[in-house]
């Protein structure tokens, strides 16, 4: 265990390297001066030479690239990316304040889309054969093929325009100030409802397909033939074989999540004008805030990777045939 | 071998054939793929034939490798044939502004007055050929890599296993925004930023695939008769690993499709005036309380494209491995 562990580790600390590299590279293969990367211009007429070589200066442009990316790590283990070049605070604080919201919608389309998504993946699949597990995997592909702004789009025409049942965007109503507490509550609820229902049908497919592929995989191995012969009645033998099994490598999902969720967050937390790290990439992007774009790209990798390494372990923990074919 | 192979095909075909979602997926496909090719000569304000002074013109057929810029002139003649959508995508007529659709504007128009069903149609051209260059770059990315990781195993393997999981880590629409936002919006640039971040799935399909086959007799009988790993990889592995890469690659279009859509719908996508699905959608939602037709259209061709790939790709896998 031990040993699998400590490789899994070594590999992540690479693949660290990795991340740090590849944004690395990124920024250095833009078109033009990086001087204008952290100006926020798209040019550097108009801007005096002394000035120009201050900003060199102090964002370590007039070194050598080596040094430069030396810097780049150095700034990466202290979370320190730099300022914005919106409001000169640090880009690392202006992520912490927005990543709370992100995490309360997420959260919800996540818990959503994970408790009804399964059950309807083990379901379809135990129904294996039936016009209801032919038709269900249709209808996963579909869900899966929705435009997640389009849906928004028409959630928003239908409840919010049309019926004025709930707001149509922001995270808190305009009085919110004035509400008693149960009505600030309420109120938070009610502006959560659209945009975690945009993130979570996706999602829903996604883990009701993967389910479904995982149990229908157990279903036909040699185990579960021989409980069958043994004389152990087909729910049982779903239940208390074949289910236990086949939700062990939702695990591994645990990592590969979250990059889709912040994908997701992008969209529509800028539709909902939802006040979260999705909303603030695309901003950030828009009015080239590159401290705080490289910020968040990097710390997102960093976490996913952090994350499908736990998931990793957990997996080998519950499963010990993964830690001994690893060593073959 | 020759032989052996193409009854293989066949054999897949028999069963994709059998799946009647599968058939009807295919159809929409082509048929989308047609009224891409044709766009020109399906939404055009040109005539398609006119009779003149000077004999038989074809004004729209200039239009079929990109429509020029500028006032054109159209002779002066009996029109013979219209096209079957009388607008050309750009045709902007201010006091046509928002109209609902009506027996002229099928589909209505936009917020400049421009004819929502002549942008469709243009828009399937932008969508399919940005999603088809960048598939075949993550199909031949990812077959390279693949292809290297599978058959060499060991180190290289394990390289490209890390290279994977690298570019997985990466929130995938930050880093496509990222690319397209920093190297400035353009057919291209979201080429190859889609290319690059869509290739893991096809290296995995083929490093698979090649592992499986690598020690098959005919592998084993190529490298007997002394040829090269080059050779063997890429002239008799890969041609036989190609049918799951393809595979991957239905469902990178149906991605591509998407995010593409995505792109312009946030304002980074393929600059304007081009008509993308995703762009009619971005102006739906500045007119959300009116113009319901900009919503409605716009979504159900972005959904039934991607709908149809995915589905094609499925019952091609299915078809692929009859028992998964």
């Amino acid at each position: 265990m031990s040993a699998y562990l400590a490789r899994r580790v070594a590999y992540a600390v690479l693949t660290f390297f990795g991340i740090t590299i590849v944004t690395f590279t990124l920024i250095h293969s833009v078109p033009g001066d990086p001087v204008t990367f952290y100006i926020g211009k798209s040019g550097t007429h108009g801007v005096p030479p002394a000035i120009l070589q201050a900003i060199r200066h102090e964002y370590h442009l007039d070194e050598p690239l080596i040094a430069q990316y030396g810097w780049w790590l150095k700034g990466i283990f202290t979370l320190d990316f730099g300022p914005s070049v919106i409001d000169h605070r640090p880009a690392m604080d202006r992520i912490l304040e927005k990543l709370p919201n992100t995490f309360a919608l997420n959260f919800i389309a996540f818990a959503l889309a994970a408790l009804a998504g399964i059950p309807i993946g083990l379901w379809s699949a135990s129904r294996s054969g039936h016009l209801f597990e032919r038709g269900s995997s249709i209808v996963f592909f579909l869900l899966y093929s929705l435009p997640s702004f389009w849906v928004a789009l028409l959630l928003m025409q239908f409840f919010a325009v049309r019926h004025a049942w709930l707001p149509l965007f922001g995270m808190t109503s305009d009085d919110y100030l004035l509400m008693s507490t149960t009505g600030r509550i309420a109120d938070r609820i009610r502006h959560m409802i659209l945009p975690s229902l945009a993130l979570t049908y996706a999602q829903l497919a996604f883990y009701a397909r993967f389910t479904k592929s995982a149990l229908t995989e157990v279903i036909h191995q040699d185990f579960i033939t021989t409980a069958r012969a043994k004389g152990v009645s087909g729910p049982a033998v779903l239940w208390r074989h074949a289910f236990r099994n086949a939700l062990l490598p939702l695990v591994t999902l645990l990592g590969l999540t979250i990059p889709y969720l912040l994908s997701g967050s992008v969209i529509i937390e800028t539709m909902f004008q939802w006040d979260g790290v999705g909303n603030l990439y695309l901003q950030s992007l828009l009015s080239r805030d590159y401290p705080t774009v490289l910020a968040l790209t990097v710390v997102t990798a960093v976490v996913t990777l952090f994350a499908s390494v736990l998931s990793d372990v957990l997996y080998a923990i519950a499963d010990p045939r993964v830690r001994v074919e690893g060593k073959r | 071998m020759k032989l052996q192979e193409s009854g293989s095909w066949r054999d897949i075909w028999r069963r994709f054939r059998r799946s009647t979602i599968a058939m009807i997926a295919l159809v929409y496909v082509v048929v989308v793929a047609f009224i891409a090719l044709f766009a020109p000569l399906i939404a055009n304000t040109k005539p398609l034939i006119m009779r003149t002074a000077s004999g038989i013109r074809f004004p729209s057929a200039g239009d079929f490798f990109g429509a020029k810029e500028g006032i054109e002139q159209v002779p002066q003649g009996d029109v013979v044939l219209r096209a079957p959508i009388p607008h050309s995508p750009n045709d902007v007529d201010i006091l046509q502004r928002l109209k609902k659709p009506t027996h002229e504007h099928r589909f209505g128009t936009d917020d400049v007055g421009r004819d929502v069903l002549a942008r469709l149609v243009h828009g399937a051209r932008v969508s399919l050929t940005v999603a088809l260059l960048a598939a075949v770059i993550a199909l031949l990315v990812g077959s390279f890599f693949g292809a290297i990781a599978g058959f060499y195993g060991g180190w290289v393997d394990w390289i490209v296993s890390r290279l994977i999981e690298i570019v997985l880590c990466f929130p995938f629409l930050f880093l496509v925004l990222g690319i397209v936002a920093l190297f400035r919006p353009s057919v291209y640039t979201i080429v190859i930023a889609l290319g690059v971040t869509t290739w893991t799935d096809a290296a995995r399909y083929v490093r698979g695939e090649i592992m499986r086959i690598r020690e098959l007799d005919f592998a084993q009988a190529a490298r007997a008769s002394g040829a090269r790993d080059v050779r063997i990889i890429f002239r008799h592995l890969l041609p036989n690993a190609m049918a799951p890469a393809l595979v991957s690659a239905n469902f990178s279009v149906a991605t591509a499709i998407l995010t593409e859509s995505a792109l312009s719908f946030l304002g980074i996508g393929v600059p304007l005036p081009a008509p993308t699905w995703g762009g009619i959608l971005s102006i739906a939602e500045l007119y959300i309380d009116y113009a319901w037709w900009l919503a409605l259209y716009p979504g159900i061709a972005i959904f039934t494209t991607v709908a149809a790939f995915n589905v094609v790709g499925d019952r091609f896998r299915e078809a692929l491995d009859p028992r998964g």
